[in-house]
Formats: structure tokens, sequence, C-alpha cells
């Protein structure tokens, strides 16, 4: 093959994977990296190249399977497993996508207010505007829609660069880490995992690459397309930390949202950062208000059988359009509600998502290495030792995530 | 004849299966599952004890229900089963497989499968794609339905006959429908009284338990007249009632003309008033008659109304009245004088009267009149209509063509044999 039709195919196959990491950076993620980056510095960069690790090693399989099988994980979850661990699993995720999906609507709402716009305005606008897009789009129209939204996330490598880092200390603290033990410290580097590895992007990415129809021909490139979005995600949220490890930790500006860091950014980095910033946070949030209630909607119409896809109408897919509606509406709605316990919401999200995730990786495991399923792309010994070794100190990390998280 | 009765799989998987002595030779795994008229059958059971997995052939059954499975051979007597490709296994292969339709769009998955007894086999009557089913599976279906019942409101079975699945291949990975989704969602009332006809009563009444009032009346008067007898007196006659009230009169007569005395009557008192009186007078006619076949719901106005104003009229009254080809022409004091098709009605001046415009030549019955002649009327005037009088000129009620083809020609439902 010459060169430029592996281009080509590589283009016509990409997607899914760089979408689904990409979204991964959602609000909620953005605001731990930012927390992390003001808080610690540079010192918690050396946890992404682990989670970049593992985050590759589960998308990888998961990836595999939907290109092997055709079919989502909840399919195959409830085809193999039976109707109890579905529905409790399926439950599980609808609460934690809710939650999921209310902090992104506030991740929307609080950057349109930096960005001078009132949110009782904006959010209607931002929910209307994603919901036509998805309920009268097409896949394709949709994915090209959202790769051309991944790239504003350059946004915070060029505030990243506009900060002036010093590069060496940068690689220095990345590569040769000074550890730290304190329990703030340990509890920011397990949640930076906690955050990057979810339940709900091994269903989306699946589904995805199941409903594009990639086939057993074309793995290798979609391989590729799952390496290359888990690495621009870390990098992504690599250079958020070095931004406000950079700007705002040396002056010991304690933040607790990702908004806070584009308006503490104002005064010390000057307009253009803070407007980066929050551009890019606006950005992040109305993405993740997408996948995150499609993902739900995609495995709840999997587990239950029922039509499903952006392809679709309400009327070939009256559930998963419904669903998705729903799940948007009443997000939008209880972000502009006054004392609406939003808070409570994600905490609740974050620890539903995190016992869920070893159920979801440990399932995802035994059904990549059913031959019956696979035939020849179950995983090679080696790799079950690398993927059974990442499962358990994911899961390990997120379980004290979890409880540190209630504490 | 280890098996009558109906259950669901989910309710007996798991339960012990015992040897003659009442020890436990191992725990229902799965069933195996072979081709059989009409429809697939059990062949054997597939039983787990200690890891090990057992073949116990369904001749070497004793007792087959939903609490009792015993067997009449000792455990020690068993094959032992090899998990294979090549059998159709029950849970493995159809238990929470996808749906599709003719088309290919996915429905809904396989919740549970119910099993009928017939001959003495355990035949694969239906699949459950309801809510019901996931319920049973997750062990709260009471639990649902006390629940429903707060609302007053019943917990609807789900079931998609086995009729509509494409035969079973091993290593299937989807189930296909032989009809598009559309039409398991809305089944036609004849297609159901197919199903129906082809089961045993029981079956066929509990069937009907799930189908709502509307869809349940359509369904029964495509039946065969033995057939709605035999479901009509299984039922609740509240519940049977709300039936028959919502089948045109016509219809309602015959299936209460051949139900015992008493149960007809008492049909007929919680019916409501209205409705009881058109019914009782149509029963008094001969069933093979032009008063048998009559439907005594029509549109009749009078002379002198102005078209648009028959029109206006007709869209609030045809609601009610089931089969429109004519509006007839009444004279005050009820005499027929003449009929307008609604061809000429719509394409009438909106202000000309209906005495203007209409058909007075008109072929009219007695009630007495035999089926054969109203139907040789019918064919040689082309007529999709023919209106009933007495001998005085009053307009009784109409005989409908689909009436008459149904008694020259019974829809398939009625003309085949019941299997069972």
């Amino acid at each position: 093959m010459s060169f430029w039709k592996k281009i080509a195919l590589f283009l016509s196959v990409m997607g899914p994977g760089i979408i689904t990491a990409n979204i991964d950076n959602d609000a909620s993620g953005i605001t731990t990296y930012s927390v992390a980056g003001a808080r610690f510095g540079y010192s918690l960069l050396w946890t992404l190249i682990p989670t970049t690790i593992a985050l590759v090693v589960i998308q990888e399989m998961v990836g595999r399977m939907g290109v092997i099988t055709g079919k989502g994980l909840s399919d195959l979850i409830r085809e193999n497993y039976g109707v109890k661990a579905t529905f409790f699993m399926m439950l599980g995720l609808l609460i934690a996508n809710f939650g999921n999906t209310v902090a992104n609507f506030a991740g929307w709402a609080a950057s349109m207010e930096i960005l001078g716009f009132t949110k009782y305005i904006m959010v209607p606008l931002g929910a209307i505007t994603i919901w036509i897009l998805v309920t009268k789009g097409s896949y394709r129209v949709v994915e090209i829609i959202l790769l051309y939204a991944c790239i504003i996330f350059v946004g915070y490598i060029i505030s990243g660069v506009m900060a002036k880092p010093d590069w060496n200390t940068v690689v220095k603290q990345t590569f040769l880490p000074k550890l730290q033990w304190n329990s703030e410290y340990i509890m920011m580097s397990i949640a930076i995992i906690g955050t990057t590895i979810t339940p709900w992007m091994q269903f989306y990415l699946q589904s995805s690459i199941a409903e594009k129809g990639i086939t057993k021909e074309h793995y290798k490139a979609s391989r590729l397309d799952v390496v290359i979005g888990c690495s621009i995600t870390d990098i992504i949220s690599f250079f958020i930390i070095v931004t406000c490890g950079t700007l705002l930790f040396p002056y010991g500006i304690r933040i607790n949202e990702a908004s806070e860091a584009a308006l503490a950014l104002r005064p010390l980095a000057g307009d253009y950062a803070s407007l980066i910033f929050a551009i890019s946070l606006a950005n992040a949030s109305l993405l993740g208000a997408i996948i995150v209630p499609l993902a739900t909607a995609y495995y709840i119409c999997e587990a239950m059988g029922w039509e499903r896809g952006v392809n679709k109408t309400f009327k070939d897919a009256p559930q998963f359009m419904w669903i998705y509606t729903l799940t948007i509406a009443l997000a939008s709605l209880l972000v502009l509600i006054p004392g609406a316990p939003l808070v409570f919401l994600m905490v609740l999200s974050a620890v539903i998502n995190g016992l869920l995730l070893p159920f979801v990786l440990v399932f995802a495991i035994f059904l990549i290495n059913n031959k019956k399923l696979m035939g020849e792309f179950t995983n090679s010994k080696m790799y079950n030792y690398i993927s059974w070794g990442t499962v358990i100190a994911v899961i390990c990390l997120t379980v004290a995530w979890v409880i540190t998280s209630i504490t | 004849m280890p098996f009558f009765g109906e259950l669901f799989v989910s309710e007996i998987l798991k339960k012990p299966v015992l040897d003659p002595k009442g020890e436990e030779i191992g725990k229902l795994k799965d069933l195996v599952i072979v081709k059989g008229e009409p429809l697939p059958k059990v062949s054997a059971l597939i039983i787990e004890k200690k890891n090990k997995i057992f073949k116990l052939p369904w001749t070497d059954l004793n007792i087959f229900n939903k609490r009792i499975i015993s067997a009449n051979v000792y455990g020690e007597t068993l094959q032992p089963y090899e998990l294979n490709e090549k059998d159709l296994i029950l849970v493995r292969d159809i238990l929470d497989k996808q749906i599709v339709d003719a088309n290919g769009a996915k429905v809904v998955r396989v919740n549970d499968v119910k099993l009928q007894g017939y001959n003495s086999e355990a035949v694969l009557i239906a699949v459950d794609v309801g809510a019901r089913g996931i319920m049973r599976r997750l062990g709260v279906e009471r639990g649902g339905e006390d629940l429903m019942k707060l609302f007053k409101k019943h917990l609807p079975y789900n079931l998609i006959s086995w009729n509509y699945i494409q035969p079973l291949e091993p290593k299937l990975t989807k189930i296909s429908l032989t009809v598009p989704r559309q039409m398991v969602s809305e089944l036609h009332p004849a297609d159901i009284a197919e199903i129906i006809s082809q089961v045993s009563h029981k079956e066929g009444a509990s069937f009907f338990k799930g189908l709502d009032v509307e869809t349940a009346a359509g369904a029964l008067s495509e039946l065969q007249p033995d057939v709605q007898a035999a479901i009509i007196t299984g039922m609740e006659t509240e519940k049977a009632a709300d039936i028959i009230e919502e089948m045109p009169p016509d219809e309602a007569a015959d299936v209460l003309s051949d139900l015992p005395m008493d149960k007809a009557k008492e049909i007929l008192e919680s019916i409501e008033k209205e409705e009881a009186e058109d019914i009782q007078e149509l029963l008094s006619h001969e069933e093979d008659t032009a008063g048998g076949l009559m439907i005594n719901e029509f549109i009749a106005y009078l002379p002198e109304t102005k078209v648009k104003d028959a029109i206006m009229k007709f869209r609030r009254d045809a609601e009610e009245v089931e089969p429109v080809y004519y509006i007839y022409v009444i004279e005050a004091n009820e005499k027929l004088i003449g009929a307008v098709s609604l061809r000429d009605l719509l394409l009438a001046d909106p202000d000309a009267r209906l005495t203007d415009i209409m058909e007075t030549k008109l072929k009219t019955v007695t009630p007495d009149t035999d089926e054969m002649e109203v139907a040789e009327i019918i064919s040689k005037y082309n007529l999709v209509a023919l209106p009933v009088v007495d001998t005085e000129g009053f307009l009784l009620g109409i005989v409908a063509i689909d009436d008459v083809i149904d008694r020259i020609l019974p829809p398939a439902a009625k003309r085949k044999r019941r299997k069972v």
C-alpha cells in the first residue's frame, strides 16, 4: 500500500479513538489538572506517563472488541453475563453519567460567565445546539464536527507555551519526579487517574467503532486512532498542568474549579491566556455534554436491544433519542436552578464511576479472551499480563480514590 | 407425559433436578432445543453438578413443571455432556440475544423464553421481550406487578409468538423476525387470531389477557366460533364485556350467540345499555340471514340536508360507526328513500341537498333473506354495502361486503383447524 493510500485509509477510520480520548478531558478532567498544577506545580506531571500507558492498554482492548465483534460493550456484557449484571451496571452508569453531564453543563455555564455571557441564555442555547446536532445530524457529520472541536483543545497547548515555563525543569520533573508523601499529594495523583480512565469511555469507544462499521482489515488503522487519541489527550493534560504550574503555583493561588483558573490567569498572564483558558473550557464542557449523554444512550439501548445510533431518527430509535434528550434537558435545567445540589451529584457520580470501573474492566478482559467472540484476536499471553497488571493497578487506585472522595 | 401447562425458562433455571428417590442429580443449567412441528421443542436438559455437565434426555423425565423437575433415572446413568457449537442451547444461544426484524433493524432483546406443553413435549411458544421478562429475571416480577396495581395499571405481557421467528440455526448471533418491526408492535388482529388459533385454548386465553381491549376485540372477531366461545367463557365477565363492547355489534352478536345462555346474559348485562340493545336486536335474527349478517350502525340523514352540512356531520358521526360506504337518506319517520356514496357526496355542489344527488333505485333486502342471496345481490350490482329494511321500508341496518366475504370465504384463522 502506498503511503498516501495509508493516510487516506487512516483518515477514514480516524475518529472514535481521538474523540473519545479528547472528551475525556471534559470539565471535571480539566478541573482536576488545573487544581493539580496550581497546588503542586510540575511535581505531578509524571503521573501522566503511567496514566497514558494504562489508557492505551485499556482503550486498545475495547476498540479491538468493537472492530472484531461489531457490537458494543454492553451488547457483549448482556449476552454473556445476563440481565442482573447488566441491569445494575446500567443503572449505576445512568446515574454516574447524569452527574458527569451536570458537571459539564456547570463547566459550560462557568466559562460563559467568564466570557461575559449570562448562563441563563447560554446554557439553554448550548443544550439546544447539541440536541439538534445529534438528533438531526448523521454520524459522519457529528463526528467531523467533534473532530474539529477537538482542535480547540490546542488552546491549552498555546496557553502552556505562552506561560513561558522553564522547560528544563518541566522535563526533569516529568521524568525524574520528586515524590511527596503527604495525603493531599497522593490523593491528587489518584484523582488524575480516576478522572482519566472512566467507565463511559469504554462503552462509547466500542459503540462508536461498532457504529462506524470498522472491519478487521482496518483494525490497525483503528488502533492507531486509539493510540493517537490517548496520547493527545494526555499531552493536553500535560499543558494544562504546566500552565497552572507555571503561572499559579509560584504565587500559591489555590483554586477549586477550572473556571477559577481562567479567572486567576487574567492578572498574571493577561487577558489572552484567560480567554484561551475559558474558551477551551467552554469547548471541552460542551463536547462532554454531547458525548457523555450519547454514551449513556448507546449502552442502555444496547443492553435492552433497542435500535440505536446517531444516524437514526426519533422514529427508528425512539429510546435512544429520548435518553439523550432527557439527560441533556434535565442536566441543563439543574445547572440553572439556584441551590441545586450540584456538588453532591458530582461526587456521587465520581463514586459510582469508581465503583463500576473494576467491573467494567474485568468484564472487558474476560470478553476479550473469549475465543468464541474474538477468534484469533484474543489477547496474547504477554498482553494479558500487561492488561491484568494495568487493570488491577487502576482498580486499586480507583478504590482508594473513591474512599478519599467520600471522606 | 412429563409436561403440561406453561412456564418461563428463567423460572426453572438453577432448579434442582431430582432422581426417583428425591435425591438431587444436579442443577438445571440449560436446555437443548431441536426442530419440531409446529414449533421447536426441548430435547434434553443440561444439568450441572460440581462443575461437571450432564445431559438428561427429555424422555427420561418424570415431572417437569415450575416447581418440580424429576427424572426416572439416577445420576450415575447420565451421559456427560460437552458444550459444543453444533447444538442449539437455549440459555447460551437464545436468551439475551438481539432480535432484529425482517429489515435487520434492532427491535429488542430476548428477556425470557416461554415454554408450553404440547403432546407431552415442551415447545418454545414465545419470547418475552417486555419489562415483565426483565423483572422476572431480576426476581421482582411480583413486586413490579404490585407497584403497577398501586397505579391501577396492569403490567402487560409483551410476548412475540414463535411463529414470527425465523428458524434458528446453531451459532446464531441474533434472532430474526419474519416481519418488519412495526408489525410486531402493532400486530394486525388477524395475525394475532392466527397465532391463537394455533395454540391451545388456555394459551390463547392467557395471550388475550396481555392484549389491550381494542386489539383483543379485533382479534376475537377473526377467530373460529368455538375458539371465541372458549376464550370468552374462560375470561372474567367484566373483561369479556369490555372486549365485546369494543366489537362491532354484528360481530359481538355472533360471539354471544355461541356462548352458553347464562354467560351471554351475564355479559350483556355488564355492557352499556345502548350497545346491549343493538346487540340484542341482532341476536334475534338467524345467523345465516341478512339479519344475522347486518350491522345496525349506519349513517342516515334527512333529505333536505345540504351537502356541506352532511359532510360536517359526517366527520363527527363516522367516528362511531365502523364501516361507512354510503350515507343513507331517510325520511323523518326513518323510512329509507335513498343513498349517497361518499364519492358523490364529496364531488357534489356544497349547497345542493341530499335529495338532489341521492340514488333512489336502491337494492334492499329484508332481515330473513338468505346469506347466499345477499351475496348474490352484492356481487351482481357491485355493491359494497346493502341496506336491510323491514317490510314497511324502515332501515334496520346494513350488510357490509367484508362480512359477506367472511361467510363465503372464511379468513385463515377461522378456516384452519386448531392444532391442539
